[in-house]
């Protein structure tokens, strides 16, 4: 834990994402007005010490929508990444443990889904349910688990054959113990990067979704349809515009350095040279 | 050789059935189809008449059925007609008895996508190999912390916001650029020179767009490749013996540090197909990823089934020939495939 606060990229990534958090948390108390309620009166008002950030096109507060929109993108994310960590370490466990026709089995499924243009399938999959998000969360989750699979399988395959291993095979330990006890604590590091980068790539995901109209649905805030609603409007309200698409590239930003900056100070093995110093 | 590559073509093909099975299912689990777009816009279609249009479509068989029938036709490369486009071929130009031509929607679309992703990869490769470069050689100073603070940006944000604020500034307050389309007014009757760079003018955001994703993994992927060649020992040999500076990087670290590049272009593909949808529904680009997005709001199952299907064909071929450009390049890869 000492390494990763000592890492700058892991620090700034760190104090970005708590900020986040707690401001998406603590939503409806810091939020000066219902994110939902229409003010006639106050129709695309430019940003003021009123309206933070304005006011959009039927008179909502932008910066209330905006706090509750944190929420949404990083419930999506957070989810989403959750279900394919879970499907990914499970499928990459079994594969790399059992090896075998079992192995032969999800690696190949592996190949078929990493060569279907994921964004294709997902956008295929979420116009034909309900747009919620919770479809959105399990569709993103279902479309993301082949990299984890693969990285969980090397791991295990390259533990599998070090001598601690073996010697507790040798002491008689059940295959449970050696994968709960010995292989998947020894992978964790990995794992937890390549979740939190994941998380990164998931909130862009469903900010592209919400753009597009096939995301989070009216009235519900979320920053891609915050972004979409101040799309017609951008000739007069560039606020409407500019907030979302900044807010997605911070959170994004964040994840990204905590994701390499974990990395970098978790893998002694890291290609990143900073860390070799 | 030759064996190497007959082999990997034959996997191609259960790879793909595999695909489109896959395809298929998940596509044929949710629920609703055609009858429920096309006919809900229609107060006189009643449940009957909506069956009726399932019996014609085969909709009411066993998914499996529907598969088994999708799959013989594919076997002669016909990949059917649009449910909603006035019966377009899905695929290739059909010409009926009268000799009258319909063009097939993905031949139109696909030369489109084609087009902004390769001038899109040249983009990324001519610009990302200089800054990867740079960057490693003047690690942990000044140029190297501002492509890598580039590069972070460039992963983070979120490319239909940058192409909403770039297609703002350049074509509505500027008017440099056309904001939307392919071709302008007129196209028909302009010289050929004049063609050329009016869609190079329409597809310079898009390709601006598409590209910058990959620009920044790209960069930071020669830079870190470079980092580690650096520190290997025949480096050090070749700068004791007294080698050129500029020798040793360019002819003995660059070489070995763009190996794996060629790998990691390959599997890019899917994510510039994919990324394409975004960009040509922003900016109205008739492209595979447009027609997709169409697709799919009007629930057109072979139209979908078709792009998913030449789309997976495509990252099936870019790996191909990322791995035989790969054992062109290196010696030792292709002695590892002759044995």
């Amino acid at each position: 834990m000492k390494k990763v606060l000592a890492n700058p990229l892991a620090l700034a990534g760190f104090a970005i994402i708590a900020a986040i958090l707690l401001l998406a948390l603590f939503a409806p108390l810091i939020a000066p007005f219902d994110p939902n309620a229409i003010d006639v009166k106050a129709i695309l008002l430019s940003p003021s010490p009123q309206h933070l950030m304005g006011t959009d096109g039927l008179g909502r507060d932008v910066f209330s929508r905006m706090l509750f929109g944190a929420r949404i993108s990083l419930l999506v994310g957070i989810v989403a990444v959750g279900i394919a960590t879970a499907i990914g370490v499970v499928l990459g466990a079994v594969s790399g443990y059992y090896r075998g026709w079992v192995d032969v089995a999800i690696m190949r499924l592996v190949d078929v889904m990493l060569s279907i243009p994921t964004f294709f399938l997902i956008l295929a999959v979420i116009a034909f349910l309900t747009p919620s998000i919770w479809n959105i969360m399990i569709v993103i989750g279902l479309t993301s688990w082949m990299g984890v699979t693969r990285l969980v399988r090397a791991e295990f395959l390259s533990l599998r054959g070090r001598e601690f291993v073996m010697a507790s095979q040798t002491l008689g330990a059940t295959d449970g113990r050696l994968i709960f006890r010995h292989l998947l604590p020894n992978s964790l590091t990995p794992i937890i990067v390549s979740s939190v980068l994941g998380v990164a790539s998931a909130v862009l995901v469903e900010s592209g979704l919400s753009f597009l109209g096939l995301g989070v649905q009216a009235p519900q805030a979320s920053w891609g349809n915050i972004l979409t609603d101040g799309k017609e409007y951008i000739q007069f309200a560039w606020w409407l515009s500019l907030f979302p698409g900044l807010a997605i590239l911070i959170t994004v930003l964040g994840y990204n350095l905590l994701g390499e900056g974990l990395r970098d100070a978790l893998d002694p093995r890291s290609s990143n040279a900073t860390s070799k110093k | 050789m030759i064996k190497y590559l007959l082999k990997r073509i034959f996997w191609m093909v259960p790879l793909l059935v595999g695909i489109s099975l896959v395809s298929f299912l998940i596509m044929h689990l949710a629920p609703g189809d055609i009858t429920t777009t096309e006919a809900s816009f229609n107060p006189k279609a009643s449940e009957e008449s909506r069956q009726k249009l399932r019996e014609i479509y085969n909709l009411d068989k066993p998914v499996i059925v529907q598969y088994g029938l999708w799959l013989k036709r594919m076997a002669t490369l016909d990949f059917g007609t649009s449910f909603a486009t006035h019966q377009r071929p899905v695929f290739w130009q059909t010409i009926d008895a009268q000799g009258n031509v319909s063009k097939g929607m993905i031949q139109d679309a696909l030369p489109i996508t084609l087009l902004i992703n390769v001038v899109s990869l040249a983009l990324i490769i001519a610009t990302a190999l200089p800054l990867g470069i740079v960057s490693a050689l003047t690690q942990n100073r000044v140029p190297d912390r501002a492509i890598t603070m580039f590069v972070f940006i460039g992963f983070a944000i979120p490319g239909f916001w940058l192409a909403l604020m770039l297609m703002y500034w350049t074509g509505v307050v500027h008017d440099w650029l056309p904001i939307s389309g392919l071709h302008s007014l007129g196209y028909e009757n302009m010289s050929w020179f004049a063609k050329i760079s009016d869609t190079l003018r329409h597809i310079f955001l898009p390709v601006f767009i598409s590209s910058l994703g990959g620009l920044a993994g790209i960069s930071l992927f020669v830079r870190n490749g470079m980092l580690d060649v650096l520190h290997q020992d025949y480096i050090t040999t070749a700068r004791a013996k007294g080698l050129p500076e500029n020798t040793v990087i360019y002819g003995h670290a660059l070489r070995n540090a763009l190996l794996p590049l060629i790998t990691i272009l390959g599997l890019s593909i899917p994510g510039l197909i994919g990324g394409s949808v975004i960009a040509e529904s922003i900016f109205a680009i008739p492209g595979m990823g447009k027609l997709f997005y169409d697709a799919v709001l009007m629930r057109d199952f072979p139209v979908i089934m078709g792009i998913l299907t030449i789309g997976s064909a495509l990252t099936l071929i870019g790996n191909l020939l990322a791995d035989v450009a790969y054992a062109w390049a290196d010696p030792r890869v292709r002695r590892g495939i002759a044995q």
